[in-house]
C-alpha cells in the first residue's frame, strides 16, 4: 500500500550514488536522450523506491526542451487512466537526479473525484532527464522521462 | 520575507459530473536550505511542504512538495462536480503554520 511512501526522508543526489555505487555509473542520467538514459532512470528508480519500474507510454512528462531560468520551469504531467476503483493511478511522483536533492513532488489522486493530471513550475539546477513515475492501484510502477536543458541554476 | 497569501481560481457551479478546473498559488519564497547569507550562515529550509484539497471533507487531491518546488507554488489540477458543498484549501508550511482558503460550489 504505502510503497512509495518516504515520510519525511530527504533524498539527496549523493545517498542515491552511494546507494548506486555498484553498477549505477549516473553518467547517461546527465546527458542528452539515449536508450541508455532510461536504463539509468530505471535504475534509480529502483534505487529511490525499492521496486521495478516499467518505461510506459501512458505516462506524459510535458517539460520544455530548453529554458532560459532553472527558477520555474513548466511542468505538466499526466496519465491515461479510467480513474475507476479498480483501475486508477494512486500517485505520481517526480525526481530531478541532478538536482542537490533529487525529490520534486508526489501528487496524490482519487478515483471518481480527480484527473490524473497536474501543471506545476519546479527548479532544475542542471540540463537533466526529469523522471516521473505513476504508483497504480494494483502497485504496477510506470515511468517516463524528459530531457530539459535549462540555461541557469534554479537551486542556488 | 513575505506573508504567504494563497489564492484560488475556481468556479462557483458546475453540472453533476462535469470536469471542472482548480488553479492554485500561494507567494511563498521556498527557501531550500541550501542557500547562505552574507555572512555564509546557512538560511533554514522553509518551505510549502504539503497542499491538500478536500471536497466536502473528502480530500480530492493532495501534494507532497520538496524543495525543488518553484517559489510561489503554483498548482493547476482538475476535479469532477459531485455534490454542491465547500472546496478547502490547506497548505502546510514548514515550522506548522497552515494557511487556507474555502470555497462554495454548487453543482446543478
Amino acid at each position: 500500500m504505502a510503497g512509495l511512501e518516504t515520510g519525511t526522508m530527504s533524498l539527496t543526489r549523493r545517498d542515491v550514488l552511494i546507494a548506486g555505487s555498484a553498477g549505477f555509473a549516473g553518467v547517461a542520467l546527465f546527458s542528452p536522450p539515449s536508450a541508455r538514459a532510461n536504463d539509468e532512470a530505471l535504475d534509480l528508480v529502483e534505487q529511490l523506491i525499492g521496486r521495478k519500474a516499467m518505461m510506459s507510454d501512458r505516462l506524459h512528462l510535458i517539460m520544455p526542451a530548453d529554458f532560459p531560468t532553472g527558477y520555474t520551469v513548466p511542468m505538466s504531467l499526466y496519465i491515461d487512466s479510467p480513474m475507476t476503483e479498480a483501475d486508477h493511478v494512486r500517485q505520481m511522483r517526480v525526481f530531478a537526479p541532478r538536482n542537490p536533492l533529487i525529490e520534486v513532488a508526489s501528487f496524490h489522486f482519487v478515483p471518481q473525484r480527480s484527473l490524473p493530471r497536474v501543471s506545476t513550475r519546479i527548479r532544475l539546477a542542471k540540463p537533466q532527464h526529469v523522471v516521473a513515475v505513476a504508483e497504480m492501484n494494483d502497485g504496477v510502477l510506470l515511468m517516463t522521462t524528459t530531457w530539459v536543458r535549462v540555461a541557469t541554476d534554479g537551486c542556488a | 520575507m513575505t506573508t504567504p497569501t494563497p489564492r484560488v481560481i475556481v468556479p462557483s457551479a458546475a453540472a453533476k459530473g462535469e470536469i471542472f478546473q482548480v488553479k492554485t498559488i500561494i507567494s511563498h519564497e521556498m527557501e531550500t536550505g541550501l542557500r547562505h547569507d552574507d555572512q555564509g550562515n546557512v538560511i533554514p529550509r522553509k518551505i510549502i511542504n504539503k497542499f491538500v484539497c478536500r471536497y466536502n471533507e473528502t480530500v480530492v487531491f493532495s501534494v507532497d512538495l520538496h524543495e525543488a518546488i518553484s517559489a510561489n507554488p503554483f498548482f493547476e489540477f482538475s476535479l469532477r462536480a459531485t455534490e454542491s458543498g465547500r472546496l478547502d484549501f490547506v497548505w502546510e508550511e514548514d515550522g506548522g503554520a497552515v494557511y487556507t482558503l474555502s470555497h462554495q460550489f454548487t453543482v446543478g
